[in-house]
């Protein structure tokens, strides 16, 4: 059995992509991290455009709130008031703690609101966390049936 | 003494000032049954910005006070007292002022914040990646390396702790909590179940006398028990903590004790104390970055009270803070 999930993370912090997208590879098989640094990136992936016109659908989508250009509030809007893309399971990865924020984004549809963990060891173990949450104990919806 | 306004008799007290001040009618102040000199002294302790020269005119914020007159042969020391036209103008400073401050201490505030969620990001990065490369470079570096990447860890985690601690200090404010009715005896026990595990650690004991509803922002005063009896536990010497917390009310505000056995404060270090990240040990010796006492010295003084330390006989010490003691009916 050959189970390929899909990630896009939407993060403009290399730093924090690259470990992220490192974590969720170790996590499980066949998880492929697409990292984007900006929300018009983002959008670009989702709709299959420009050079990203062979992009995959993303079984999960994670994504920072503080970016250029267009930030993660404007994706999560975007994303969840859209029809073909809003069933997409959306997890905000953020660093921000503000209760305002997490209340904002279950307000404007998000899945899930994941603070980012300021210690090393935190953050695996909050990024084994998300993946043997979305990837082994829920169901995704996954092409073939 | 009374002071007398268009007519109507009234006892002077601080309030009776604010009101001579800001009324534009004459008030007299009439000296009753006391001589010149000793009015002359009352006046002096009631009014002590009011400079009386012997040509009897002196000035008290922008109000002229005029003549001490000669009737029926004697020294009259009458005082009366005039709105000046500088009232207005001082008001209008006054209120100038005060939107000042207000904006200032909000940009301030806003500074703090963003300075402060900005530095933790370039923070974690250094913390996070020099891990890392320890982890993945375990083994082929030399002792030497290991060491140089611990303190790199430690420094930025310390700097972690410091920024979010300098954080938390500047956003103790009024502005978004209104003053509740507060239990503190409540307030004292919620204290007690949230420091539980460190508690039973230290086979400490903390016991309370009965305690007293005031007014309180938020949860501010929970956070001052909270440091002050989380101080009490850490600061032992090696025997069991043993702290006691209790109120007296004294004249319009409550005075509120914490007692404990623990190790006890020199004299010249009373003071230092509660200034933001003064400590007085080494880290290892008493984990903690020197903010707590701060951070208490912050939200007891913004209600209006103060908090002072005092060295017990023979060991330990005593913290207390005072607290207005009315209570806002709504």
């Amino acid at each position: 059995m050959n189970i390929e999930t899909e990630v896009l993370l939407v993060d403009d912090n290399p730093g924090d992509a690259e470990l992220t997208a490192d974590l969720l590879r170790r996590s499980g098989p066949g998880i492929h991290t697409h990292c984007v640094s900006d929300g018009v990136e983002a959008m670009a992936f989702l709709h299959c455009e420009g050079k990203h016109s062979d992009a995959p659908r993303p079984h999960l989508i994670m994504l920072d709130l503080n970016m250029p250009a267009k930030d993660g509030w404007a994706v999560l809007v975007e994303v969840k008031s859209d029809i073909a893309l809003e069933t997409i399971p959306l997890v905000v990865f953020s660093t921000s703690q503000a209760r305002t924020d997490v209340a904002r984004c279950y307000e404007l549809g998000a899945n899930c609101y994941v603070t980012k963990p300021t210690n090393l060891d935190g953050f695996k173990s909050t990024v084994a966390g998300i993946s043997n949450y979305w990837f082994g104990l829920a169901s995704l919806v996954r092409a073939g049936g | 003494m009374t002071i007398k306004e268009a007519g109507t008799a009234t006892e002077v007290s601080s309030h009776s000032e604010e009101r001579v001040a800001t009324d534009s009618r004459p008030a007299s102040l009439d000296p009753g049954s006391l001589t010149p000199d000793q009015f002359r002294k009352r006046i002096k302790e009631k009014f002590p910005n009011l400079v009386l020269t012997d040509d009897k005119i002196g000035q008290w914020r922008g109000i002229e006070a005029l003549e001490i007159l000669r009737r029926e042969g004697r020294d009259i020391p009458l005082i009366l007292f005039k709105a000046a036209p500088q009232e207005d103008s001082t008001r209008v400073e006054l209120a100038q002022m005060v939107k000042e401050l207000a904006r200032s201490n909000a940009e301030l505030e806003q500074f703090a914040s963003v300075a402060s969620h900005d530095l933790q990001e370039p923070l974690r990065m250094i913390s996070t990646y020099t891990q890392i490369l320890a982890e993945q470079y375990s083994g082929k570096l030399d002792a030497k390396a290991d060491k140089y990447i611990h303190y790199v860890v430690d420094g930025a985690v310390r700097m972690g702790t410091l920024i979010r601690d300098l954080l938390e200090f500047s956003r103790i404010g009024r502005a978004e909590n209104g003053l509740k009715s507060t239990d503190s005896g409540e307030e004292v026990r919620v204290v007690v179940s949230n420091l539980q595990a460190t508690i039973d650690e230290n086979a400490a004991l903390v016991t309370w006398g009965p305690l007293p509803i005031v007014m309180a922002h938020g949860f501010q005063l929970r956070q001052v028990f909270q440091n002050l009896i989380g101080n009490a536990i850490k600061f032992h010497d090696g025997k069991p903590p043993s702290i006691q917390v209790s109120a007296e009310r004294k004249d319009a505000e409550w005075v509120f004790s914490v007692t404990d056995n623990g190790i006890s404060i020199a004299p010249e270090n009373a003071q230092k104390i509660f200034a933001i990240f003064q400590r007085l040990h080494t880290r290892e010796e008493y984990p903690g970055n020197g903010i707590g006492l701060a951070i208490c010295k912050k939200i007891v003084e913004q209600h209006g009270g103060q908090i002072w330390v005092e060295p017990l006989a023979t060991e330990g010490a005593v913290f207390k803070f005072t607290w207005p003691a009315r209570i806002l009916e709504k």
